[in-house]
């Protein structure tokens, strides 16, 4: 197999194009901003994001005039406090008016899982007698159906597989075929990276395919569905990957503050994303004192074992 | 067994939250004011509760710093199942495991619909929130949903602008008709005012419980609309010192959840 390592600038040029239905990965944790920073950097427009628990990315997406639509559950600065940009966005219509597609956690999971597995729908009993189930966006009719079991008359949701252009998430290490491992709180990550069509996967550490074999229960996706590989330490800051660094409370603090008004939303980005070339810059503006704050205590496990006996047994074969 | 004389609002809601919880229950908890509650009550009277969150964790202990959301990584490393949505919100959630959930809210009205969409009109909000998350699947499915919020009059509006998490509709059997299932729904409403709970027929709110410190009257002027009051409407035992002990110095030592407001929830247009 070819190697699929390549540079983040690379990858997003030749595989995000404008008007794609992009997934974006990770459930907290795994979050790609290395790859969202890129995305405003190259001016990606007409975009359709999904994403199905997020921060701030989708709100940097937003503010920077990146998307027109949006497909979500939940989008807030976990401080807790208001995503300035989505808020703008959606009170004024800043930049550009969008449209924004909403379910549940479980019900947009589904839809995930429904697009992975190329299932026709997958039937529910959540979302009923919400005003989500009752306010379509752009998916109008095809965003839920409420019908009546042919088993036994109930009524139940039908939420239809969801499929993207291209998928994009973080993970904790990847060979350079693309075979991706990733572990920690999961969400929706692994049915939503599954069911697109290209898939950028950013490591925190490229391994040798060994590695990937020694432990192959973590792997996501294989490499097989995956397009590009991009070596991108730190790519999910100021969101942590487990094992690897914990949430910076402080920068989305420091973001909650900066980006309240218009002004400081656009001196955001001109210093942090426009500003910088690449991840490695953005990190050395960052600190190695404040990463160092963020480097966990080791919570290691037992190796887990895949052993196996070499050979069937004699009298069984003969 | 002394009771306290020093304790906040918050503190005599946690408290409330915590007493309704029995040990050896299965719960799944929201974000916020649930976190601490239930990781309160597991240090006192049930340390065999399990609780469950959203992103796909099963915890049966308490981590050695507080959780500031339900995706904090210090729940994943000390949990008993570490994996995703559909373990959680899908094997235990909508199987019908859990024997409460508990959820923070921006919003609650008259018969338990929680409002953290927006304020205003939906397709031009005046003031937009995060969404639902996981908190639509909440009240949609389990068995006994329990909200919790600071108390403030512009929280309790008649009707919520927008039902981002189903309670009981219309009231009566709206839920069901909507294909909600039956034996699902909202069981208390608990804020820094009192105990709330809804009536067996109409399905609405009505004042089951206020605090020491309160009054009825008090508590009415917190809802817009006439709240019913039980007819052995009761007073909440204060918190004890040794509630309040374990609470301030052993589940939040650093004061993230009782001094420096980092679990405030939104209210205000």
């Amino acid at each position: 197999m070819k190697s699929k390592i390549m540079t983040m600038d690379k990858a997003i040029k030749e595989f995000v194009r404008d008007g794609d239905v992009v997934y974006l990965g990770g459930f907290i944790q795994h979050e790609p901003y290395a790859a969202i920073h890129e995305i405003i950097r190259q001016r990606k427009k007409g975009l359709t994001v999904s994403s199905c628990a997020g921060m701030i990315a989708l709100d940097q997406l937003i503010g920077a005039g990146c998307l027109d639509r949006v497909i979500t559950t939940y989008t807030w600065n976990p401080l807790p406090k208001p995503a300035h940009a989505l808020r703008r966005c959606m009170e004024k219509g800043i930049p550009h008016e969008i449209q924004m597609e909403e379910y549940s956690i479980l019900s947009l999971t589904l839809s995930y899982f429904a697009g992975a597995l190329d299932l026709p729908f997958v039937a529910t009993k959540t979302l009923m007698g919400s005003d989500l189930a009752k306010n379509p966006s752009f998916l109008g009719e095809n965003k839920l159906k409420i019908i009546e079991s042919p088993f036994n008359g109930e009524k139940v949701c039908l939420v239809p597989p969801l499929k993207h252009d291209i998928g994009i998430m973080q993970v904790q290490r990847a060979d350079n075929f693309g075979n991706a491992q990733a572990w920690g709180v999961m969400g929706d990550s692994k049915y939503g990276i599954n069911s697109c069509s290209r898939v950028i996967i950013c490591a925190e550490e490229i391994v040798d395919t060994e590695v990937i074999k020694r432990d192959p229960g973590r792997t996501i996706i294989p490499g097989f569905k995956v397009s590009a590989v991009v070596e991108e330490p730190w790519g999910s800051h100021p969101s942590y990957v487990t094992g690897c660094y914990d949430m910076d409370w402080r920068y989305f603090s420091f973001y909650d503050k900066a980006t309240e008004t218009l002004d400081g939303f656009e001196n955001y980005l001109k210093e942090w994303v426009y500003g910088v070339k690449d991840r490695s810059e953005y990190i050395k503006k960052i600190g190695k004192k404040n990463l160092d704050a963020l480097k966990p205590k080791p919570w290691s496990g037992n190796p887990v074992d895949y052993g196996y006996c070499a050979q069937y047994q004699e009298d069984y074969v003969s | 067994m002394k009771y306290s004389t020093d304790y906040s609002p918050i503190e005599m809601m946690i408290i409330a939250g915590a007493r309704e919880i029995e040990n050896g229950q299965i719960l799944i908890v929201g974000t916020q004011w649930p976190i601490i509650t239930t990781l309160f009550a597991k240090k006192t009277h049930a340390p065999d509760i399990t609780i469950c969150y959203e992103g796909g964790v099963v915890l049966e202990s308490i981590p050695d710093r507080i959780p500031l959301f339900t995706g904090d990584p210090c729940i994943a490393s000390n949990s008993v199942l570490l994996n995703d949505s559909l373990d959680t919100l899908g094997m235990i959630l909508h199987a019908g495991y859990p024997d409460i959930a508990f959820l923070p809210g921006a919003n609650v009205d008259r018969y338990g619909n929680i409002n953290t969409t927006c304020f205003g009109d939906y397709s031009r909000p005046k003031f937009r929130l995060g969404g639902s998350g996981g908190a639509c699947d909440f009240g949609s499915l389990a068995k006994r949903v329990i909200t919790m919020l600071e108390h403030e009059r512009q929280r309790f509006p008649e009707r919520v602008d927008f039902i981002t998490t189903p309670g009981y509709l219309d009231g009566s059997d709206s839920r069901e008709k909507a294909g909600l299932r039956p034996g699902t729904g909202p069981g208390a409403v608990i804020t820094t005012l009192g105990i709330f709970r809804f009536r067996k027929d109409t399905r609405e709110m009505y004042v089951d419980t206020y605090y020491p410190e309160g009054s009825i009257e008090e508590v009415k002027k917190g809802f817009q609309w006439d709240i019913k009051v039980s007819e052995d409407v009761k007073v909440a035992d204060p918190p004890t010192e040794e509630e309040i002990r374990i609470l301030r110095d052993e589940i939040d030592p650093f004061g993230m959840y009782l001094k420096n407001n980092k679990a405030k929830t939104i209210s205000t247009l």
